[in-house]
């Protein structure tokens, strides 16, 4: 009941007509961002913020909202039509999307995609209604030593779930961290790692890290893409819409999609890329039809294209509640979140409830707005589709150069833009997963002050990390993350191994 | 270039710095006195051990292989050098130039670099609105502080 309660009054600020008007501006924004190729919500949220500093924080923070759940939608409009997805998460809708376009059907796709991720949107958020005020009031038990351990936790999470080699996804973090400790030490006063140089000692800004990383990073690695060509996208369509039979072999999919999206989601580090694929396969496995899958199913666009936006609201959990961001787009988000001088956290229900609810209850006018916007006028929307990266690509360099320079007004951090730039560049070279990396340089600081407050609790001993039940769980869950894609590699170089010797 | 060994070994001297240089941070004056040096410290241990173990891993493989496996080149490297060097004049200039005729000139170059300079009169339209656009929205009427171009009388 108190949940309603919060909830109506969050309802009656995000549907004041400004606010709705910003949701509406972030969801096309985010729309047209998550549709270029290799953008995804997180460039897309990194590269507006600038234009949100101007507003109050509830503004603010229901703009990235639109700009997120945009940029989630947008996303597999490039997957349907010339299967190049806009980002990770949208990878899955290409395996499907793009055969039914050669089909002559990318109306169905783009419709059926934008149903499934406004159904999957909105059951997230009542999840997530649901569950948002037990889960921060539990972490309000929370001590420093649990706290700490909670980071650990969430960091090798994260790590060892990223794409590709865990071992590279574990150095990411640990740079992660180390460019958080750079600067004066809060505690002692101490300068740390800042080699003299001056503008070195307020440490290095997240939000410069997260905009080269994923603005300028995506931009050096786009120079390949352009010489690949530029690839054309159906710009004429039908009536975008879906018949009877289509919405009969996509209904329990994409219910079925959503809560399961919205539950990997709010794991840390798992994220969208990993819902979406993951319930992609689960529907092959299930589905009647596993034959037509890849070769244009639409139950195939349909299922992760719910639970990747599911997924994207589940993130929001951790993030708001515990104050852990749960992927690469809600690590940029609490930047934001912090930068406006809020900590996200449990007390953050606390201190903060109308804003938190204001966001919360903004989430249901935002799917709404974006289904408006994606169904009737994706065919206007697509056009920006047909304007060449080549031209996009410098646009994005000049988004990132004023939105560095708006969060600071010193020209310093341009020079730190371009060195995380090239870093961000190199990481993706030598396959090393960036995400990590991000959650390590926004959390860093606020995990060194919790191992510090128990240091001192403690008097300098390290038990206090296993003292509480709590801890030993947590410790025990870090001690899974690491050893589980171990044993998982293990078991599979086995099996390939036993498939080698009987071939 | 085999990747893998660059970033082994790059991590390994960074865990190995940062391990040094945290043991030799001066002690703090309030609390416990070693108390700055404990997280910093753990980090560099940890990155030596997780690049050390990276580096003999690949080492193992490649004896396993037989050879050393390079990646191609990036033949857009120079590209994105350039890109970095004009990041660097666009510092540079962003004060003395103000906003719009520095942002001017870095999408210049970065559109020529992009786009090439045979389509110069594209690029010069999307220069030209692009930083009068961002400095109008921004400067006028979000009322975020960006440098004034002193030719441009706004």
């Amino acid at each position: 009941m108190e949940t309603l309660n919060f909830l109506f009054q969050g309802l009656g600020i995000a549907i004041q007509p400004l606010n709705i008007l910003w949701v509406t501006i972030g969801g096309i924004l985010g729309t047209v961002i998550g549709m270029l190729p290799g953008l995804g919500p997180a460039t897309g949220v990194a590269v507006l913020l600038p234009l949100t500093f101007v507003m109050g924080p509830t503004a603010s923070l229901i703009t990235m909202a639109g700009v997120y759940y945009g940029a989630m939608y947008g996303g597999s409009r490039s997957s349907i039509l010339i299967n190049t997805p806009g980002d990770g998460a949208a990878v899955a809708a290409t395996f499907d999307g793009y055969p039914m376009t050669l089909k002559g059907e990318a109306e169905a796709a783009l419709a059926i995609s934008a149903i499934a991720s406004f159904i999957g949107g909105v059951i997230a958020t009542i999840l997530m209604v649901a569950v948002a005020l037990p889960v921060a009031r539990f972490a309000l038990r929370f001590g420093p030593a649990e706290y700490f351990m909670l980071f650990v936790f969430a960091l090798s999470a994260t790590a060892s779930m990223s794409k590709g080699d865990s071992l590279k996804g574990f150095i990411a973090t640990l740079l992660g961290l180390m460019i958080a400790t750079i600067g004066i030490d809060g505690q002692s006063g101490i300068k740390r790692f800042t080699f003299g140089i001056l503008e070195l000692e307020g440490g290095i800004d997240f939000l410069v890290v997260i905009i080269a990383v994923f603005a300028l990073g995506e931009v050096f690695k786009s120079f390949r893409n352009i010489a690949e060509g530029h690839k054309k996208s159906q710009t004429k369509f039908g009536k975008i819409w879906i018949s009877m039979a289509q919405w009969k072999r996509c209904m329990w999919p994409i219910l079925r999609s959503s809560p399961f999206g919205f539950f990997i989601g709010a794991l840390p580090g798992a994220g969208g890329t990993m819902a979406s694929l993951l319930s992609y396969n689960n529907e092959k496995n299930l589905s009647d039809h596993s034959d037509e899958f890849g070769k244009g199913a639409i139950e195939g666009v349909a299922a992760p294209e719910a639970a990747n936006n599911a997924a994207s609201v589940g993130a929001m959990i951790p993030m708001l509640t515990l104050g852990i961001p749960g992927s690469g787009t809600t690590a940029v988000m609490m930047g934001a979140l912090l930068m406006l001088g809020l900590q996200p956290g449990p007390m953050l229900f606390q201190q903060q409830s109308t804003i938190v609810w204001a966001l919360i209850a903004s989430m249901f006018v935002g799917n709404i707005i974006l289904a408006f916007i994606n169904i009737p006028m994706a065919g206007a929307l697509v056009r920006v589709l047909s304007v060449p990266p080549k031209i996009l690509y410098p646009i994005v360099l000049g988004l990132a150069f004023v939105g560095t320079y708006a969060i600071s007004y010193s020209v310093i951090d341009f020079y730190l833009l371009i060195i995380f730039g090239v870093v961000g560049y190199f990481l993706s070279a030598a396959k090393v997963p960036a995400t990590p990396l991000i959650l390590a340089v926004i959390i860093g600081n606020d995990m060194e002050q919790s191992f510090r407050q128990a240091f001192v609790i403690s008097n300098g001993s390290l038990k206090i990390f296993f003292a509480s039940p709590l801890c030993i769980v947590l410790f025990t869950l870090t001690i899974i993350s690491i050893v589980g894609p171990v044993i998982r590699d293990f078991v599979v170089k086995r099996k390939n191994a036993t498939a080698d010797t009987q071939a | 270039m085999n990747m893998t060994l660059i970033s082994g070994t790059v991590s390994l001297v960074i865990g190995l710095v940062v391990s040094w240089m945290s043991l030799n941070l001066p002690e703090a004056s309030v609390g416990i006195p070693h108390a700055p040096k404990v997280f910093p410290a753990g980090l560099g241990f940890l990155m030596v051990i997780c690049s050390a173990y990276l580096l003999l891993r690949e080492f193992s493989r490649i004896r396993k292989n037989g050879k050393v496996e390079h990646e191609p080149r990036n033949p857009f490297l120079s590209k994105i050098v350039f890109t970095c060097i004009f990041g660097v004049l666009y510092a540079l200039l962003f004060k003395p130039l103000g906003y719009v005729l520095s942002t001017f000139i870095f999408l210049e170059l970065e559109l020529f670099l992009f786009n090439g300079s045979a389509r110069w009169k594209i690029n010069t339209v999307v220069s030209l609105t692009f930083s009068l656009f961002i400095y109008l929205l921004f400067a006028k009427t979000l009322g975020v502080y960006l440098p004034q171009t002193p030719i441009i009388w706004f």
